[in-house]
């Protein structure tokens, strides 16, 4: 396993973003902010950083002149996600 | 944190994942109203429907696709508000799609042909309701199609039954009925839903 991803997942907001992305195609900023319970700007920092390691996507586009990010989870995400919740399983 | 909460976390997380089956009971609720009122007034007002040679076509075709475009919207709509989009919503999305589209093409070639497309689109209808009532386990979509099914095979044994009663028949149980129970779920029926919906997520 990864020690960066390790470290990174360690993190609570990471951790509850990256588990939420693996149950869903696609999720608004909004919705990650009500699973994560976090506030906003602490959430952007996180999220900046699960994108620069590889883990998620983030996608801006408008819809109806509004300004609108997706949020989805990549294959290297899913993959180092499973590692690390297997690697979990294992201390139980 | 710990293990133990690592995996707290990550349980939580996924639990808080659930498949909102509102808006598709709003869209087997309308596009029921919608068929059945269509169908009831051309069959009580056939000489205002069929008043020209392509009346009736147009009729058939131009009221059914400002309702995709309605429903388009709406779907849209619910789900920015939802504010995310699960894999279950993301597999009825495309069938249902895929069945918009299989419509627009049987309207298409049974206006080229001329020919009745009533309990060929009924056909079609049934085999999508199976397909979501087994995919979400939702038994009353199920049966509904399954009966949808039987009764557009008997219309094809049974040729001299009026094709818009058959619609407005085959409607009413095989899509207005579980849409209903669909949108408006007796609270046991959810909660078994969403217990198997959280079963498949611990696994």
């Amino acid at each position: 396993m990864n020690k960066e991803i390790e470290k990174l997942l360690f993190n609570p907001i990471r951790l509850k973003t990256i588990s939420f992305l693996i149950t869903v195609e696609t999720c608004t900023f909004k919705a990650l902010l009500d699973v994560t319970d976090s506030s906003k700007g602490n959430l952007s920092i996180q999220l900046k950083k699960l994108n620069e390691a590889g883990l998620i996507k983030i996608e801006k586009y408008f819809q109806k002149s509004y300004p609108t990010t997706d949020y989805s989870i990549t294959k290297k995400g899913k993959k180092s996600f499973e590692e690390f919740y297997n690697q979990l399983l294992t201390y139980k | 944190m710990t293990k133990e909460e690592q995996l707290n976390v990550i349980n939580n997380a996924i639990k808080q994942t659930k498949t909102n089956l509102k808006p598709m009971g709003f869209n087997l609720i309308f596009w029921s109203v919608v068929i059945i009122a269509m169908s009831l007034f051309h069959y009580f007002f056939p000489e205002i429907v069929q008043y020209s040679y392509y009346s009736a076509a147009i009729y058939w075709v131009s009221i059914p696709l400002i309702g995709m475009v309605y429903t388009t919207y709406y779907n849209i709509r619910s789900g920015i508000k939802i504010g995310y989009e699960t894999q279950l919503d993301r597999v009825i999305r495309i069938i249902w799609s895929v069945f918009g589209l299989a419509w627009i093409f049987t309207v298409g070639i049974s206006l080229v042909y001329n020919v009745n497309p009533v309990q060929d689109v009924l056909f079609l209808l049934s085999i999508v309701l199976i397909m979501t009532g087994l995919i979400i386990k939702f038994h009353n979509i199920t049966i509904g199609g399954v009966g949808l099914l039987i009764f557009t095979v008997y219309t094809y044994y049974n040729p001299g039954l009026n094709l818009l009663l058959v619609n407005v028949i085959g409607i009413t149980f095989g899509m207005l009925i579980p849409g209903l129970s669909l949108y408006y779920p007796k609270a046991d029926v959810m909660l078994h839903y969403f217990h198997v919906v959280e079963e498949e997520e611990e696994l």
